[in-house]
Order: C-alpha cells, then structure tokens, then sequence
C-alpha cells in the first residue's frame, strides 16, 4: 500500500486535534474556546477523510472508466458533521453574543465549582 | 398490526419544523405531537410484550447498510417513560413560553427517543447532537446571567464530548467498514486490540459527558441551576436517561468483555460517592437536586455494569432505578420552582419523590436498590454494597434537611405545576406496586 499520501493526513490529524485541545484548556477568552473547538472538529473530519481513502482511488461516481474509488460512506459522514459543527457554532455564536452583553466581556471568569 | 418505531421519530421532527410556519399553534401543536408519541410508544411497548423484537429497516436497505432501528423491551419501556413525561411535562410548563420553546422541546424528544431506539452509532451520534445542541437552547431560554454560563458551560463539554464520540466511531469504521451495532458486535474480535480499546474509551468518554459521568459532569449543575426549573426536569428524565442507556447498550452489545464492566463498575462508583457528597455540600436546591441526580446516574451505571453475571437482577434494578430517578427527580425539580411547599400537593410530591430516591418500600426506588443488592451480592462486591449504602445514608441526610427548610408556608405553584408533578411522582408509586403484584424475574428485559 502507498503510504505516501496517507502518513502526512494522519500527522495533519494528530496536529489539528492537538492544536485544539490546547486552545480549550488553555484559552479563557470564551471564543477562542469555541474557534479552538472547531479546529478539533476539523481534524476529526479529516480523520475519516483519510480512513475513506484509497491509493489511486477516484471520487467515488459511477463510470465505467474507472473501477477504483474512495470510499464514499465516510465522505456522507463528514458532510454530515460539518453541517452538525455548523449549527454548533452558529449557536455558540449566538450565546457569546448575550453572554457579552450581560457581562461586557467574553473572559470566562469563574472556575468548575463544586 | 405493524409497528414502526420510526414514527416515534419522525412525528416530533416533522412537527417541530411546522411549527415556526404556524406560530400562534405552537403549544398545541407540539401537545397534539406528543400525545401522539405517547400513545404510539404505549402501543409499540405492549407489541414488543407480546411479540418481541422489533428491527426496522428505513428505505427497505437491509442492514448491515442503511438506517436501521432496534428496538427491545428495554429501549420500548425508556421510550415510553420520555415520552410520558414529556407529554405531562410539556403541558404544565408549555404555556408560559413561545413557539421557540416548543419547537426545542419537541427536537430534544425527538432526539432523546432516536439514541434509545437506534441501532447505528452513527445515528446515536446525530441524534445525541440534536439532543444537545436542542438543550443548550433550552437552558439558556431563560436569557438571564446563570442561564448563559450554565449553557454555555455546557455547550464547551458537550462540543468536545461529540468530537470523541465521532472519534470513536471512526475508530470502529477504520477496522470493521460498518456502522451497524450487531455487525460491529459480530466483528469485534477481528479488531485490533489497540484500537477497539481506543474507540471504547473515546465512546465511553464521549457519551459519560452527556450521562453525567464523574469526572466528565461540570456542566451538570451550572447547567440544572441555570435552567427553569421545566428545563431542568425535561434534562433529568430525557437525555440524561437516554444517555445512559447509550452507554449500556454500547457495553452490553459491542464491548461484553469482562474489562469493560469492570471499568463502569468503578466509574458508577466513584460517580455515586462523589455526587452524593456534594450534594451535601450544598446550600442552593436546584445545585443540591442536580448533584444527587449525578449520584443516581452512578447508581444507574453500577446496576448496568453488573449484568455481566446476572443479567436478569442487574437489569431489573436499573429499570426501576430509571423510572425512580426519573420520576421522583422530574417533579421535585418542577417542585423547585417555589421555594417553600406548602399545600398536600407540593407535600405529597416532596415527600414520595424523596422517598422513592432514598429507596423506601415499596416505592420503585426501594425495588431499585432491592434488585442492585441481589445481583452485588451474587458478585460478592461487598464494598459496593457499603458504598450503596453509604450514598443512601447521605442521601437521607440531605434531603431530610432540604424537607424540613422548605415545608411550611404556602407555596405559590399554580395548578398546572400541581397537576402534572403529582402525575409524575405517582408513578414510583404505580410501579412500586408491580414486584408485589407480578414475580419480576420472568419480565423480560433484554434479548430474547
């Protein structure tokens, strides 16, 4: 198998998961959190990107000219995904926007109380 | 007759989207959903008494492709409670809000029935986001400083909650080219090691967030203190419960090995000591209400965990443990919105909701714990039993408290808050009377 294409996807993978995970733990500015959390989704979504892969193959359309092609399940999934961190965000937004009205700045103060 | 759980689905969703084209309906329109769902769920649950199984495949594709719905005695009987509850719920609180309300509310349902019934993870993953992304909406409809925070709160946990559980499913899909549960489970030894551990603990993390799984609960009582008290009691009868039989489905199903029990064994632990000694702590009723919720969600987690052995024991305990908590919980939070209680009704309410979460006889609660010891003492776990015990002496002593501040002068709940928390609690009553009636152990629960 080619491994030529693949290994620089998983690396890409391991570095946007790793980029977001700092932000979130440690960012208090409530939408660098949220943009942190979107660099997570997307390397998740390029995590199955790269799971769908084939060597050589093509987008996944029927033609009689080529017999070789990506899986197309895991594309569905991400579109899918994509559309779901959409909505997330645009929600998030949303919230920021009352959270900067109430509380005139988007610093999260307070810690996980128990 | 042919039942087809989709319905129990599709209804409130499409209902929900009709909704913001007729405005002024909204209440009734969403009521007149889920009565629908109600019914239906009653109807499917007596066919799955007396027929079985049910596998229903969407678009005629057989699986292992295509959507693909499972259900069984277990998923039936938690659909029927969400949408009982939810039906009682909404008519006391749907009134004092607009369409928006209703429209969320019916999507959360929606969703929280989808992760009972489904048989494909990556629809659990759809669904547990409508579920999600519908009760940050939810929570933060108050509109007020705590609402916010606690939303948000949530919204930062449930983001990267989802991002492990797709994680996860991509995980499986790497090795096995299947979304399917059953497929998955017949496959599952030809998994690397490695990476079926891997894929258990990003689902396991992923979906603990939404169960209310120490350590993964920080949002819970930002979140249960932010919300209205309505909000409050919709979250602790329909995702969390949904969430939690997710869990045991993924165990029980996918991963039956003995490792895995083990792990919830311990984490239904620690998350039952740990709620229960927080709950203590607390001076606000809604922090107090929600903390213990979390040590019942353990407590939900043990039984499950148990059924590695006896299967039967372990799985009646957790029915009557949902039901309890869900029951009890549900109306003391509508309870929670005036602070004194007054009136034989908010009495009533406090005092059998209390009661059944303690686990006196021979309210459901008590069946609960009942059938959670036999299936530990068959195991001879008998640290979990102390710590069962334990949890359940803290649990009497802070709602003896949490009784005697509150009782006294009159409580200013108008009628339809009275009516429906008492229909609610009346059921821990209800099935508090089934063991006595029927024997237990031949109800059917699982498989088959």
């Amino acid at each position: 198998m080619n491994y030529a294409l693949v290994t620089p996807c998983y690396i890409a993978v391991a570095a946007l998961l790793s980029i977001g995970l700092y932000g979130v733990v440690s960012k208090r500015n409530l939408m660098k959190i949220f943009i942190s959390l979107s660099i997570m989704e997307t390397g998740v979504n390029l995590l199955l990107i790269t799971i769908g892969y084939v060597p050589e193959g093509t987008a996944p359309i029927e033609n009689a000219n080529f017999t070789k092609y990506v899986d197309p399940l895991p594309q569905a999934l991400v579109l899918t995904a994509i559309v779901i961190g959409l909505s997330v965000t645009a929600l998030a937004i949303a919230m920021l926007i009352s959270y900067y009205e109430k509380k005139g700045s988007l610093e999260y103060k307070g810690g996980m109380k128990w | 007759m042919v039942v087809h759980p989709v319905l129990l689905i599709a209804i409130p969703l499409i209902a929900a989207f009709i909704i913001p084209l007729a405005k002024k309906y909204g209440f009734a329109i969403a009521a007149g959903a889920m009565a629908f769902n109600m019914g239906y769920a009653i109807g499917m649950f007596s066919y799955i008494y007396s027929h079985g199984k049910i596998y229903e495949m969407i678009a005629g594709f057989k699986p292992p492709v295509g959507i693909f719905l499972a259900v069984d005695a277990l998923s039936a009987m938690l659909a029927l409670l969400i949408n009982l509850f939810a039906f009682i719920n909404f008519i006391a609180i749907g009134k004092e809000w607009n369409y928006k309300f209703s429209m969320l509310y019916l999507l959360a349902i929606a969703g929280s029935t989808g992760i009972v019934l489904t048989g494909d993870i990556f629809n659990m993953f759809i669904f547990f986001e409508i579920t999600a992304v519908a009760s940050y909406a939810l929570i933060a409809g108050k509109k007020d400083e705590k609402a916010i925070e606690g939303a948000i709160k949530y919204m930062v946990l449930g983001s990267i909650a989802s991002i492990f559980i797709l994680m996860g499913i991509a995980l499986i899909y790497s090795q096995l080219k299947t979304l399917n549960i059953y497929d998955i489970a017949a496959r599952i030894s030809s998994m690397d090691e490695k990476i079926k551990w891997a894929s258990f603990a990003l689902l396991l993390t992923g979906i603990g967030v939404e169960a209310e799984i120490f350590p993964l609960n920080g949002w819970v009582p930002a979140a249960y203190q932010g919300a209205s008290s309505g909000v409050a009691s919709l979250l602790s009868f329909g995702p969390s419960k949904a969430a939690i039989y997710a869990i045991a489905r993924i165990m029980m199903v996918i991963f039956p090995f003995h490792a895995t029990y083990e792990i919830a064994l311990y984490v239904g632990v620690v998350t039952l000591v740990i709620g229960e000694l927080a709950a203590f702590m607390q001076e606000d009723v809604k922090r107090m209400l929600a903390y213990s919720s979390i040590g019942q969600m353990g407590l939900i987690l043990i039984a499950f965990s148990l059924a590695s052995q006896n299967i039967q024991n372990a799985l009646i305990a957790a029915f009557f443990l949902i039901i309890s908590h869900a029951s009890a919980k549900s109306s003391l939070f509508l309870l929670s919105r005036s602070p004194s209680m007054g009136g034989a009704a908010c009495k009533y309410t406090g005092i059998v909701g209390v009661l059944s979460i303690i686990g006196m006889p021979p309210l459901a609660g008590f069946w609960g714990k009942w059938y959670l010891m036999l299936a530990a003492i068959n195991e001879k776990l008998w640290l979990v039993i102390m710590l069962v015990f334990f949890a359940g002496i803290v649990e009497a002593g802070y709602f003896a408290r949490y009784l005697h501040k509150s009782m006294g002068n009159e409580s200013k709940l108008n009628l339809r808050y009275k009516v429906a928390m008492v229909v609610m609690v009346s059921f821990t009553i209800l099935l508090g009377l089934l063991p006595i009636a029927y024997k237990m152990a031949s109800l059917p629960l699982w498989g088959w």
